[in-house]
């Protein structure tokens, strides 16, 4: 068997199905492959889609390494996605591009039509478990990557559960994950994007949250040269709740971007959003952000809050947020948003108590994330990531 | 080496405006110092001036102590020199504990140039158990070791926050800005103790005590008191003239050093 894939764009039918596969697996990659034919590639404006473009992808038949990198918790299904679709197959079935629907943009639907890779975790009703999850995916043969996620949570379940890209290869990864949350679920997701130097990575992550559920989203964004995350946090349920946390490092020559979309649909729907971004060097990263509230929520909380810290003058950072009100019973709307350099008065103060000017600002800075660092669930990793920022800064 | 703290003839602006205009004054070891003067009169100015501001450019003159003029040291120099500002109004910084934040600025303090900063720093123990002591010696609460440092703290924990700094890098010449501004009469009184303690522990310490009223000083019993108007030390005398400023007001100065212009 072939272990690579024809180049994408001449992909014909018959090339995106895999073998065993069931029927309407086959139907559905066939129908986004079709999908992918008519999409033209996104307008993604502040994004250099020369980075990501489909003539240099070649895709592996086979599948690429992940591990579990602590142990997993009892009670909690984990696989790779295809197994699944075999030994899961009414709920993957049920879930699978509920989330990221294929027409979304061409990366969503290349990747629906040709996954081999990514995981499905499975949660039962009522089941609780502290112990984190935590799954790391890296590249294996071919130079794209086509990962496909679904994270299922049923009715009162608990996890808690850690998503990380490592390693150098590629450099192209295509990443989908659907995060699918019960009514009543808890679900503590960190997102970490901290793949090597040359790396591009495309990302489509949409959490879907049902009535009463909360989501605590951690998103870590160091690695690669550059990076278009489409990220989404749709509050369909009443009552559903998201704390949504971020920290991007871009440094020397990294373009780093996310764009989160917030949709309160549901009523009495919370969320509190806290990006935090530092640029250095020649780094450049891009916060492309939107509230959504829809006509049906009414009693909404939501507040945005996104800053930027430059520790060079060639650093940029771009800050794009939007606000769409479609009801006029809002609770609460709040923004606040900074952009600029390490505050003077902070470093003066540090200096005036005998810290070196480097040593504070690297203190400011690492203050600076240290709310979203806390929230890392598992300790080796944080310590791992926060001395990673550290070495960084 | 002197420990004398020597201001010769200073001139400060902010941007393009002039605030000191010729600052002569002189603070010696083992003596408490009171700067006293009206609003805008550039007593912050000074203070700010001598610990280094960047929002504030030196356009003429010097302040030596130990033998440099430390103008031309960086902030973090004049720090580990023994200079200490205790600030009118303490900036907070998110994210940084107290006892992270004081551990590092020890440890600014005890590096030595050339030398692996694991051989210098503090131990750990010793540490902890200098901060529990200073902590309980001056009524914080010990929670507050692990609070991010001045973030959400109320005007008084602020500036006992200061004093517990103080009283852990130990300096040898202390500036103290305004620290009566915000404070009730109980942790006025902590505070000044704080300050008392110090000096008592070291005669040969110098503390400039900076204040507009003379409230402060029935607490910090100041040696010489300095006046200061219009960027410039007009009057100098004992702690009488504390009182009599605050019984007669800042005017009958203005009037024998400016003239009434009547």
């Amino acid at each position: 068997m072939a272990t690579k894939l024809p180049a994408i764009a001449s992909l014909s039918a018959a090339d995106v199905l895999v073998a065993n596969e069931p029927t309407w697996l086959q139907t559905w990659r066939q129908a986004a492959l079709a999908t992918f034919k008519t999409l033209d590639v996104p307008y993604w404006r502040r994004t250099d889609l020369q980075a990501f473009d489909y003539a240099a992808m070649q895709l592996s038949a086979e599948a690429s390494p992940f591990t579990i990198g602590a142990n997993a918790p009892t009670g909690v299904v984990v696989m790779p996605l295809a197994q699944a679709v075999r030994e899961h197959p009414a709920i993957v079935q049920a879930h699978l591009g509920s989330a990221v629907v294929a027409s979304v943009s061409t990366y969503a639907a290349i990747n629906a039509a040709t996954w081999r890779d990514g995981w499905f975790v499975y949660v039962p009703k009522n089941v609780e478990t502290d112990v984190p999850l935590h799954l790391i995916q890296g590249f294996g043969e071919g130079n794209t990557l086509m990962t496909r996620n679904l994270v299922v949570l049923e009715r009162g379940a608990h996890l808690t559960l850690v998503e990380q890209f490592s390693g150098d290869g590629g450099p192209n990864s295509n990443a989908v994950s659907e995060l699918i949350l019960g009514d009543g679920a808890t679900l503590k997701y960190t997102g970490m994007q901290t793949w090597g130097a040359n790396v591009r990575h495309v990302g489509h992550v949409v959490a879907k949250v049902g009535n009463d559920a909360t989501i605590e989203w951690v998103a870590i964004n160091t690695g690669a040269a550059h990076q278009h995350i489409e990220a989404e946090t749709n509050l369909v349920g009443n009552g559903s709740r998201v704390d949504w946390m971020a920290a991007t490092v871009a440094s020397d020559g990294q373009r780093l971007l996310t764009a989160p979309w917030l949709r309160h649909v549901g009523r009495s729907t919370e969320a509190h959003m806290d990006f935090k971004t530092v640029v250095k060097g020649s780094g450049y990263a891009t916060f492309d952000g939107m509230i959504k509230i829809e006509g049906g929520s009414t009693d909404t909380i939501t507040r945005l809050e996104e800053h930027a810290l430059h520790l060079s003058p060639q650093a940029r950072s771009d800050s794009v947020p939007g606000l769409k009100i479609d009801t006029n019973n809002v609770q609460k709307a709040g923004h606040a948003s900074t952009s600029g350099e390490v505050d003077e008065e902070q470093l003066f103060y540090m200096q005036a108590r005998g810290i070196p000017k480097s040593e504070a600002v690297h203190m400011i800075v690492m203050g600076f994330f240290e709310p979203v660092l806390d929230r890392i669930p598992l300790e080796s990793l944080r310590e791992q990531v926060t001395a990673a920022i550290a070495a960084r800064i | 080496m002197s420990s004398e703290l020597v201001i010769k003839n200073l001139h400060a602006n902010i941007g393009d405006k002039e605030i000191l205009k010729g600052v002569n004054l002189t603070v010696k070891p083992g003596t408490i110092h009171a700067i006293m003067g009206p609003n805008g009169s550039g007593k912050s100015t000074l203070s700010n001036t001598i610990m280094g501001h960047p929002s504030y450019t030196v356009t003429a003159g010097e302040v030596w102590y130990k033998g440099q003029n430390i103008l031309e040291l960086d902030v973090d120099k004049r720090a580990k020199l023994g200079l200490f500002l205790a600030f009118q109004y303490p900036v907070s910084i998110p994210g940084v504990t107290v006892a992270n934040f004081l551990r590092a600025a020890i440890n600014g303090h005890r590096a030595v140039e050339g030398k692996d900063t694991r051989e210098t720093q503090i131990p750990m123990a010793q540490y902890r158990k200098d901060i529990r002591e200073k902590m309980a010696a001056l009524g914080v609460d010990e929670a507050f070791a692990r609070r991010y440092l001045n973030d959400g703290f109320s005007g008084g924990e602020k500036k006992r926050i200061e004093i517990l700094q103080m009283s852990m890098l130990k300096p040898s010449m202390a500036i103290m800005d305004e620290t009566d501004s915000g404070l009730d009469i109980d942790a006025l009184k902590v505070v000044s103790q704080g300050v008392n303690t110090l000096v008592q522990d070291n005669s040969e310490m110098g503390v400039l005590v900076i204040t507009h009223y003379q409230r402060l000083l029935n607490y910090i019993k100041p040696h010489v008191v300095s006046v200061m108007m219009e960027g410039r030390i007009v009057r100098e005398g004992g702690p009488e003239l504390a009182l009599e400023l605050e019984e007669r007001g800042y005017d009958f100065i203005r009037e024998e050093v400016f003239g009434n212009g009547n």
